[in-house]
């Protein structure tokens, strides 16, 4: 039963899955037995090593890897990386998801990161095949964040840097954390993460905990999974106080009929988010939230 | 032997060579040569030995089955636009596949069986529709059976993909255009097995197909029982056609054109058809794939896009030469 609810896609099962396996350590440490420790697609962790050419499939994984020092022995990146700035040197190896495996493997890696999809098990599978360590991740909530950066860095001998990156992100997100619930107002927020068909952000993805560590309530934090669908009606009904919104899409709300029978809207309450810094469950978690309070609390942590 | 078929059987060995020697990563003509000779550095061997090898052999089964069953029901429909997936094949695998993406289950062998299963039960499905109006023997009974089954399982797709997370949508998508970028040596064997047995039983019926092509009483004039033989051809086909989908999606287009490049060359005699219409599958589905991995190298087309794009100027050709 565990192994269907890995696999189903709430976090609910996550949580659950989590709970079941920290049991399971728990009962292992008791017996001095460790549970073998898996990837995100259920697959055995690669063991640590010195690790010289790795690529990385994933921008968040990239930025971690960057953070981590091991920058220079990246050696392919997808096309969609682009922090930080010194990433434009490493080869692009094309897509994250589906990717050639043929290209990277002519890239002569000694441990790929991919991204935990589904879609990557046949990438996964004949990378291993290959002979080359493969480690799926899979980048949702910033415990998940943690868990990656401290995997990543126990991979490729970087464990006390790791720790220094998790405790460095954790220190920044208190101290909005702190700020913002000093406040005492929090406003309800509305994240538009796609227009048609209308989607927002749930409680299973990091954007959604950095608006409540920024000090607002995802007005659909009851709802699992990182990105469901929902019906405009549900949006006005709920009203909240605030739009936050992509660049691309939060310009034009207020020009749209629809959208302007949203008091957010018509009041001029849209927030547009900085997409690149704030779009990545990334190293660069703390300036995210930092970024989303003074949206959302103009003048707090100058 | 016709000096064309001899043509087309040496276009099909170098398209077959071109395509282990050439992918997105480009290789020197030294290096192939080593990987021969065994002498190579293990990137390059694995790369022509272990990713482009079982996919080029892949691709030649995957063309072989859909040129047969293609000009199998042909045949036995006598229809010249019949193709695999008509009765019901296409539907019933799409509903099998994006059901299991739906429900998360990702793993390639589960989508392969999902697939296969969901092909299966439509077929079954078109047969007995047919059955149960009387007229097993009647062609247009059967399309049409096809049909009604075809739009039920696009509707049934429809709603699965829209109730679906956005993931799920996108390997189902991406599953529904054809692909051989999954390819292992395990799904080779398997596809493999299946053409083999069925090839050599449709081979050794071939002559019904000519009864058949007469009419169903001329058929019967000549001791061929117009519905067991059409029966067996049609579930033969439709086998083939199922089996090629649980190893590589949707091809479309191979087996509508292949049949037709076959009659021109060798006429209409079913058991050199049938061989020819294996053989132009198989250089089509292995060029196609070829163009489908290099054209925008690194990302890769859907091979059921290239197929059809390729497959479309020909057909054209070959209808003006018809004239």
């Amino acid at each position: 039963m565990s192994v269907f609810r890995f696999l189903s896609r709430g976090s609910a099962g996550r949580r659950w899955y989590a709970a079941v396996v920290s049991l399971c350590v728990a009962c292992g440490g008791a017996t001095g037995e460790t549970p073998p420790a898996v990837d995100d697609l259920g697959d055995p962790l690669p063991p640590p090593g010195a690790r010289s050419r790795i690529v990385s499939l994933n921008p968040a994984t990239t930025e971690i890897l960057f953070a981590l020092g091991a920058g220079d022995r990246l050696v392919g990146r997808t096309r969609w990386d682009s922090w930080p700035p010194e990433v434009v040197a490493v080869p692009d190896l094309g897509d994250g998801i589906r990717p050639s495996v043929e290209t990277v493997i002519s890239a002569r890696p000694d441990l790929v990161v991919l991204y935990a999809a589904g879609d990557n098990r046949d990438a996964a599978q004949a990378l291993r095949a290959a002979g080359i360590a493969v480690m799926s991740l899979r980048i949702d909530l910033i415990e998940q964040f943690e868990r990656a950066t401290l995997l990543l860095g126990e991979t490729i001998g970087a464990t006390q840097r790791a720790r220094t990156v998790v405790d460095s992100v954790r220190a920044k997100l208190d101290r909005v954390r702190d700020a913002a619930s000093a406040l005492g107002s929090r406003p309800t927020v509305f994240i538009l993460s796609w227009e048609t068909p209308l989607m927002t952000i749930g409680s299973g993805s990091f954007l959604s905990e950095l608006v409540e560590i920024a000090g607002g309530r995802n007005v659909f934090g009851d709802l699992d999974g990182p990105s469901p669908q929902i019906s405009f009606e549900e949006v006005l009904r709920r009203d909240p106080t605030f739009v936050l919104g992509r660049p691309e899409t939060a310009g034009k709300l207020g020009a749209s009929d629809r959208w302007r029978g949203l008091p957010a809207v018509r009041d001029g309450r849209v927030l547009v988010m900085d997409t690149l810094l704030v779009g990545r469950p990334g190293v660069r978690l703390g300036e995210a939230a930092v970024s989303l309070a003074r949206l959302l609390h103009p003048g707090i942590l100058p | 032997m016709n000096v064309r078929v001899a043509l087309l059987v040496v276009a099909l060995v170098v398209i077959s060579l071109a395509a282990v020697a050439f992918g997105p990563v480009s290789l020197a003509p030294v290096e192939l040569w080593r990987v021969v000779v065994g002498d190579a550095d293990p990137v390059s061997r694995t790369i022509v030995l272990d990713v482009r090898a079982p996919r080029v052999v892949l691709a030649l089964l995957v063309g072989a089955a859909l040129g047969l069953s293609g000009s199998v029901l042909q045949g036995a429909l006598r229809n010249a636009l019949a193709e695999p997936y008509l009765l019901g094949v296409s539907g019933g695998a799409a509903v099998g596949a994006v059901t299991a993406t739906a429900f998360g289950w990702n793993d390639p062998t589960v989508l392969s069986l999902a697939a296969f299963g969901g092909a299966l039960v439509a077929v079954f499905l078109v047969m007995a529709i047919a059955r149960a109006s009387g007229r097993t023997a009647d062609p247009r009974i059967l399309l049409m059976a096809g049909v009604v089954v075809g739009a039920f399982a696009n509707a049934a797709i429809m709603v699965l993909l829209a109730t679906a997370p956005p993931e799920a949508a996108r390997g189902a998508l991406w599953w529904m255009m054809g692909s051989l970028g999954s390819a292992q040596w395990t799904d080779t064997l398997r596809l493999g097995v299946v053409l083999v047995v069925a090839g050599a039983a449709l081979l050794h019926w071939a002559r019904d197909l000519d009864a058949l092509a007469l009419g169903p009483d001329a058929a019967a004039a000549l001791g061929v029982s117009p519905e067991v033989a059409s029966r067996r051809f049609y579930l033969t086909a439709s086998l083939l056609a199922a089996a090629t989908v649980a190893a590589a999606g949707l091809v479309g287009f191979v087996g509508l054109l292949v049949p037709h490049v076959a009659r021109a060359l060798v006429g209409a005699r079913h058991r050199a058809v049938l061989v020819v219409s294996a053989l132009a599958g198989s250089a089509l589905v292995v060029a196609s794939d070829l163009a489908a991995r290099t054209a925008r190298a690194p990302a890769e087309l859907p091979l059921g896009a290239v197929t059809a794009m390729v497959g479309v100027p020909f057909f054209l050709s070959l209808l003006r030469r018809m004239r």
